[in-house]
């Protein structure tokens, strides 16, 4: 029993491993690649390093895209969605959880529509709906879409409904008001589901590429996934892996450093994330 | 009791009386403007032909009925070859996910769902793929499967193998994005099954071992069966989210050649501003709405019930 028990252990690690070079290979490749001489591809000869290790590719990817403007941009249209996101859902999920009012039911299924009749399918009639709006090339073209999220509003009603609301009655006996209320008991007693919210909502948009790629001309808004496309494009007409190696690194970078410090939030965020 | 007291002030003001469907009206605008409006604009355009020339001076759009739609699925027309050969591609690439990521994900759920060394590692190592964009997890791949210089040439040559043309066969580019899908989303479905496995009992196993249930028992009649709500909910969503998968595409080879890896969504992008298929891209949205509709309405029928209950 015993002897059979580590036979299918070491199956078990066996097949673990297989499955975790599947999976790390790639990684492992780009960043070795964007260290080579881009002269000497891995099929010549030694299969890891080149003759050198060399910055050369990431020097070159910064003459095709400017990828500070593009971090920067993806900073801003990451951020002001959220934040936006984060008064709308707030204001929405209390109304929901804790008043009640007529119809409250209707417009809570009005606004769930949005998780069965997702934005990124009405791509065509939603750059329409910008270009009517003026808003074409804008800032807030490539926020607005989101700014209203039913995920999100889901998520803090239930997270509210748990709070007692014995806490709320204790604050309003001491003169709170609606907004004061709504900060100190309800804000501050579902600080996890905001983080799991804005995990789920950062890495979602900073990957964002059709929407912001359509709705965009201007390089000084256009995030980073519209700059590694540029770099992509360039890099077809004569291979130059090197440099979009390197490229796919600076814009991936960021969040799997994110992923790795909360590895645990993400986890669990995104195990939430099913009806986004 | 308490409650009502609390949201019944002495005297009903008006105000008190449209707070919530103040708060409420931010998110609610928000959605009409941008889900459900368009849904509804989208199937009265795809009943007409677009307006020819601009303004006062053009002609209105014409109402054509079912015409688009005719069109979409006439192997002869122009736009009808393009859309049935996405079609079929982007229902073999959502089977494709669905068939082979799902159960990949349950494998790779029972491997890391006990304690043991590493775990963090293990886990990043399957989850970090999901994190990525896709267009950049589609550029990492596009060096993999390159023709001459590609890491998987390089694997297939060293075994003798004179390699293969991974994104310029059109018999092998659907498989390749394939591939790349699978990789990318196999870490998050993991994750639902390893919440799934968390609320499963230690102590039915122990009973079973005691029993005489081996492992591969165990796991048929005590794993399977309880995990299949978590089962149907992924299959549900992998299948759902791969009617919205294409930016890889952008850097695969633009789902060609001739459209041998096009996907449907992919498809409509590429000809969102040409005017004359504007009643066409209209109806193609029509039905990825229809997918997408049918079946997270199931989804949402079958599992956020209970939640949104609770």
């Amino acid at each position: 029993m015993s002897h059979f028990y580590v036979i299918r252990r070491r199956g078990a690690d066996a097949l673990k491993m297989a499955i975790a070079i599947f999976f790390l290979l790639p990684l492992f490749f780009t960043a070795l690649v964007s260290l080579r001489p881009e002269t000497e591809p891995v099929t010549n000869g030694n299969i890891f390093f080149g003759s050198e290790i060399t910055l050369e590719n990431y020097r070159r990817a910064f003459i095709i895209a400017p990828w500070g403007l593009h971090y920067l941009n993806s900073i801003i249209f990451v951020g002001g969605t959220l934040l936006v996101q984060l008064f709308t859902v707030t204001f929405a999920a209390y109304a929901f959880a804790r008043m009640r009012f007529f119809g409250r039911n209707f417009l809570l299924m009005a606004i769930l529509l949005q998780l069965m009749i997702p934005s990124g399918v009405l791509l065509v009639q939603n750059f329409r709906t910008i270009n009517i709006l003026g808003l074409f090339d804008t800032r807030i073209a490539l926020m607005i879409p989101y700014w209203g999220s039913a995920f999100g509003v889901l998520l803090l009603r239930q997270t509210f409904r748990e709070i007692p609301i014995e806490l709320e009655e204790a604050a309003r006996i001491d003169g709170a008001n609606l907004l004061q209320v709504v900060r100190h008991v309800y804000v501050m007693n579902a600080i996890p589901a905001y983080l799991a919210f804005a995990l789920v909502s950062v890495s979602s948009h900073w990957n964002e590429f059709l929407w912001p790629f359509i709705i965009t001309r201007s390089e000084e808004i256009r995030p980073l996934t519209v700059g590694l496309n540029k770099l992509i494009k360039t890099t077809d007409q004569g291979a130059f892996y090197g440099q979009l190696m390197a490229g796919t690194l600076i814009v991936i970078a960021p969040l799997v450093i994110l992923f790795i410090v909360f590895q645990r939030q993400f986890v669990e965020s995104f195990a939430r994330s099913g009806i986004r | 009791m308490a409650r009502d007291a609390l949201h019944r002030p002495p005297r009903k003001s008006l105000l008190s009386l449209l707070q919530p469907y103040i708060l409420v009206a931010p998110t609610l605008i928000l959605v009409l403007m941008f889900n459900v409006a368009p849904a509804f604009r989208t199937i009265n355009d795809s009943l007409h032909k677009p307006a020819r020339g601009l303004g006062a001076a053009g002609k209105p759009p014409e109402f054509v009925a079912l015409g688009n739609f005719q069109d979409l699925f006439d192997d002869e027309h122009y736009m009808g070859k393009r859309f049935l050969r996405t079609l079929r591609n982007t229902i073999v690439f959502a089977l494709a996910t669905v068939g082979i990521g799902v159960p990949l994900g349950l494998l790779t759920a029972l491997l890391l769902n006990r304690p043991q060394p590493l775990l963090g590692v293990w886990r990043f190592a399957v989850f970090y793929p999901s994190l990525l964009p896709l267009i950049g997890a589609a550029s990492i791949w596009s060096f993999i499967f390159s023709d001459s210089i590609g890491l998987a040439n390089a694997i297939l040559k060293t075994f003798g193998h004179p390699g293969l043309n991974w994104l310029g066969d059109r018999n092998l580019v659907l498989l390749s994005v394939i591939i790349i899908n699978i990789w990318k989303q196999a870490g998050y479905f993991m994750i639902f099954f390893l919440a799934g496995l968390q609320n499963i009992p230690r102590d039915i196993y122990e009973s079973a071992s005691l029993d005489g249930a081996g492992p591969a028992q165990q796991f048929a009649y005590l794993t399977l069966p309880l995990l299949r709500r978590t089962l149907l909910f992924v299959a549900v969503i992998s299948f759902t989210f791969a009617f919205q998968t294409v930016e890889q595409l952008q850097a695969l080879g633009e789902g060609g050649p001739a459209d041998s890896a096009n996907l449907l969504l992919y498809l409509i992008f590429q000809n969102i501003s040409e005017r004359r298929n504007w009643g066409y891209v209209n109806a193609m949205t029509i039905v990825l709405i229809g997918v997408v509709l049918s079946f997270t309405l199931s989804n949402f029928l079958l599992f956020e019930r209970d939640e949104t209950d609770r």
